[in-house]
């Protein structure tokens, strides 16, 4: 046998051999001691009411619509706010024409330059008239 | 439990008084009991501190107290032929060894219930537990000294 399991042995056995007895007057004791006290309760936590999910809904909702509320008047435009200037393109709205013309000559006169405007205008005229039928 | 409180009381009557003492503050607080924990170790642990509190805010060893003539332990081993280890113990190891040794071997509690009923922490008994078994080795004239059966 180990000596371990000897010690502890001899231990238990020198423990068990302790004459040790409760006596009638101590047992009587305590028993007269255990009826005339009565055990705790566990204290109650203190129980908070529950609120219904109505409210937590409803609170809920009301903040949203406050916070849309908020928002709608701090982005409202005034009335006699002036309307910010928009920068048009003016040419790239306007259809482009194809005009034909020539390239004036200013080298040579201008009384030349004239007549040749004058029979090409004329030239430009008459095209048009035979083509609606006139 | 009572020969457990023999060993650390300085008389049979405060045993007795503090064995009270327990059965009735175990009754009274049983709602705090934790299932996780062995009933005695519970129990155990009450019947400590009443004696420490018994024996007042100096906190005196039980050996200070004792009186031989009267030493409730001693009577009850009157009968005894043998000699009694755990009279040994007594002398040999300051009182939580002694109870840590005992709840061990006389009680067959586990580390874990010990720590839990003296307040220590599972090192404190494992060390503690290691270094009264040495002690009451070597104290012990049949066993050789130079044995190593430890685990």
């Amino acid at each position: 046998m180990k000596l371990m399991d000897k010690l502890a042995k001899r231990l238990r056995e020198d423990a068990a051999n302790i004459n040790v007895s409760v006596s009638d007057e101590l047992d009587r004791r305590i028993e007269a001691s255990l009826l005339a006290v009565s055990p705790e309760m566990a204290e109650q936590r203190p129980v908070t009411p529950v609120k219904p999910a109505l409210f937590w809904w409803a609170s809920t909702v009301t903040g949203i619509a406050a916070a849309v509320v908020v928002i709608a008047i701090m982005n409202w435009r005034a009335p006699g706010q002036p309307v910010a200037d928009v920068p048009l393109n003016i040419v790239a709205a306007v259809p482009a024409i194809d005009l034909k013309a020539e390239a004036a000559v200013l080298t040579n006169p201008l009384q030349e330059e004239l007549d040749n405007l004058e029979s090409d205008l004329k030239k430009a005229e008459e095209k048009v008239r035979r083509d609606i039928g006139l | 439990m009572l020969r457990f409180l023999l060993t650390r009381c300085a008389s049979y009557a405060d045993a007795e008084d503090v064995l009270q003492d327990t059965l009735i503050a175990a009754f009274r607080y049983l709602h705090s009991y934790d299932a996780r924990w062995r009933f005695s170790t519970w129990l155990y642990r009450i019947a400590i501190r009443n004696a420490a509190k018994l024996r007042g805010p100096d906190l005196l060893e039980v050996g200070e107290l004792r009186d031989e003539e009267n030493d409730p332990l001693l009577q009850c081993m009157a009968d005894s032929e043998s000699e009694n280890l755990w009279l040994n113990a007594r002398q040999l190891l300051n009182d939580d060894v002694f109870a840590a040794m005992w709840l061990r071997y006389a009680e067959d509690m586990s580390v874990n219930d010990i720590s839990k009923a003296l307040d220590r922490s599972a090192s404190w008994t494992k060390v503690n537990l290691m270094r009264g078994r040495r002690t009451l080795e070597s104290n012990l004239s049949d066993v050789p000294e130079q044995s190593e059966a430890y685990g």
